[in-house]
């Protein structure tokens, strides 16, 4: 223990960058951390022990049969239907009517994400998101995608590099050099073809946005026209109203997009910024006063946590926020 | 608020939802189990435990309303459960006692996993030095990385401080790593 330096071993074990290095799950991370060992050889232990805390153990789980968790939850079942004699609670009976079954698909349709959803048929991959909730999905291929609150993609488990988008994402395609296989993502509106690069795609408010951050791609418009998008620009393109805008992004043109479960909002009215909250969360948003509407907001904000997400709006509009049951009611401060 | 599946479950539960109350009982059930027979050593003793806990969590669900973490819920209560139930059969024990005189939180070489090309004999090895640390020490190991608790969990389930779980878990690998003493089963603990 004489050779431990107790603060940097707990400063290493919570460090990001450091897990990844001991996980060896991000290049620049390894980089790094090979070079700062190389110069500070006296605190080698402390590395090693910092290493060993965050791999630990590998446990192979024992996973207890199907049958037995389903025995033993209708034994819970039948000792809640017929209480005990001893049982000091009065539990009313439970009324079967139609109504009482509402919730039971509710509940259905939420446990169904636990797992991967696997519809229509076996060859139909659909990964589907609840309101406020974003997902880290790794295609076949090796493709990541964020998928944001309230969203879909669905692909063919033959063609995995061939999606359909509905909602919101952040694509991190993976180049397959030797066939140079494309990658496609198509929306309502367009078709985005690529090799393996990095984008952003929302498909709310009837149209579609798509945002470049690295190498190139090509869009295939709803109208035939194609379009080659360069990193750094957005483009957003609607089917209904034919409207196309095809800028870059900068200080000022206004412009929102979506990563690292971030918001990023330049230059955008109030009410374009809760659009966004109400398709992720799925909470209608009342404006009190008409005028509010228009207060222009820019910087990037949090939404994965919607309380988060709302206090930063308060603090960067100027606004009042009350988020209740069923709605969020913006009135002035 | 955060938004999950499993506190969408809970939230429907908590409102008498039974179908919610059996999916969370099927998503949770598999580890309560594993981890009731570690701190039991009593495969029958943790399921009438586990029987008469989710009977009582239905039976009180209007008090659960507030619960922030699930996950970390179930095992603090759980535990609390199971231990209340031992202490009825060995009365003459204080809590404290009682756990520190439990052997049983014990691994099996099968649990343990070891990249194939390292031979089965290390892997015992390696059993036998986790289960020569403090029961303290393997149950902070056991729901780190059995049960994947953040520290911050673990310090709620064990009840004890955040300070205290780093500690507990550093003093196991030291433990681990002074006493492996080939080159080779420090291999494992650090490849």
């Amino acid at each position: 223990m004489n050779n431990i330096d107790q603060e940097l071993l707990e400063n290493l074990i919570e460090d990001t960058s450091f897990i990844n290095w001991a996980k060896k799950e991000n290049r620049n991370d390894i980089n790094y951390w090979n070079s700062w060992i190389s110069n500070n050889e006296s605190k080698i232990e402390t590395v090693d022990l910092a290493k060993s805390i965050i791999i630990g153990i590998n446990f192979n789980k024992t996973k207890l049969p199907n049958d037995i968790v389903e025995t033993e939850l209708n034994k819970v079942l039948t000792a809640i239907d017929s209480p005990t004699p001893f049982s000091t609670i009065k539990d009313k009976p439970i009324k079967k009517n139609i109504l009482s079954y509402v919730p039971y698909g509710i509940a259905a349709a939420l446990a169904i994400f636990f797992v991967v959803l696997v519809s229509n048929s076996n060859t139909t991959i659909k990964h589907e998101t609840a309101f406020g909730e974003i997902i880290n999905l790794t295609l076949p291929d090796g493709t990541s995608v964020v998928l944001n609150g309230n969203s879909f993609i669905t692909y063919s488990k033959q063609n995995p590099r061939d999606v359909t988008l509905v909602g919101e994402a952040y694509f991190k395609v993976k180049p397959i050099p030797s066939t140079k296989a494309k990658f496609w993502v198509t929306t309502n509106d367009l078709k985005v073809e690529v090799f393996g690069t990095k984008f952003h795609v929302n498909t709310r408010d009837k149209k579609t946005d798509v945002v470049l951050d690295e190498g190139s791609i090509h869009l295939v418009l709803e109208n035939g026209v194609t379009k080659k998008i360069n990193p750094g620009e957005f483009v957003s393109f609607s089917k209904e109203t034919e409207k196309i805008t095809h800028t870059k992004v900068s200080k000022k043109n206004p412009y929102k997009l979506w990563r690292n479960s971030t918001y990023i909002f330049n230059n955008q009215p109030l009410i374009s910024v809760m659009k966004n909250i109400e398709s992720t969360y799925g909470l209608p948003v009342i404006f009190k006063e008409k005028n509010l509407e228009q207060i222009i907001i820019s910087g990037g904000i949090p939404n994965q946590n919607i309380e988060i997400c709302l206090k930063a709006i308060e603090k960067s509009a100027g606004v009042k926020l009350v988020k209740r049951n069923d709605s969020i009611l913006i009135s002035t401060q | 608020m955060e938004f999950s599946p499993e506190k969408s479950l809970w939230f429907l539960f908590v409102k008498g939802d039974l179908n919610a109350f059996s999916g969370l009982f099927k998503h949770f059930y598999p580890m309560l189990h594993n981890y009731g027979v570690k701190i039991s050593g009593n495969k029958e003793l943790t399921e009438d435990c586990l029987q008469n806990f989710f009977v009582y969590l239905f039976e009180n669900k209007n008090r659960l309303e507030n619960v922030l973490n699930v996950k970390s819920y179930l095992y603090i209560s759980f535990r609390r459960y199971l231990f209340k139930h031992i202490k009825k059969e060995k009365k003459h024990l204080s809590y404290d006692d009682l756990f520190e005189s439990n052997k049983d939180f014990v691994f099996s070489v099968e649990e343990i996993h070891i990249q194939q090309e390292i031979f089965l004999i290390k892997n015992k090895a390696l059993t036998t030095l986790i289960n020569s640390l403090s029961t303290r020490e393997r149950e902070a190991i056991y729901l780190k990385y059995y049960s994947l608790l953040t520290t911050k969990e673990i310090s709620e389930v064990m009840n004890i401080t955040y300070q205290s779980v780093q500690n507990t878990l550093q003093k196991a690998f030291v433990k681990l790593r002074d006493k492996s003493e080939s080159k080779a089963l420090q291999h494992i603990l650090n490849p």
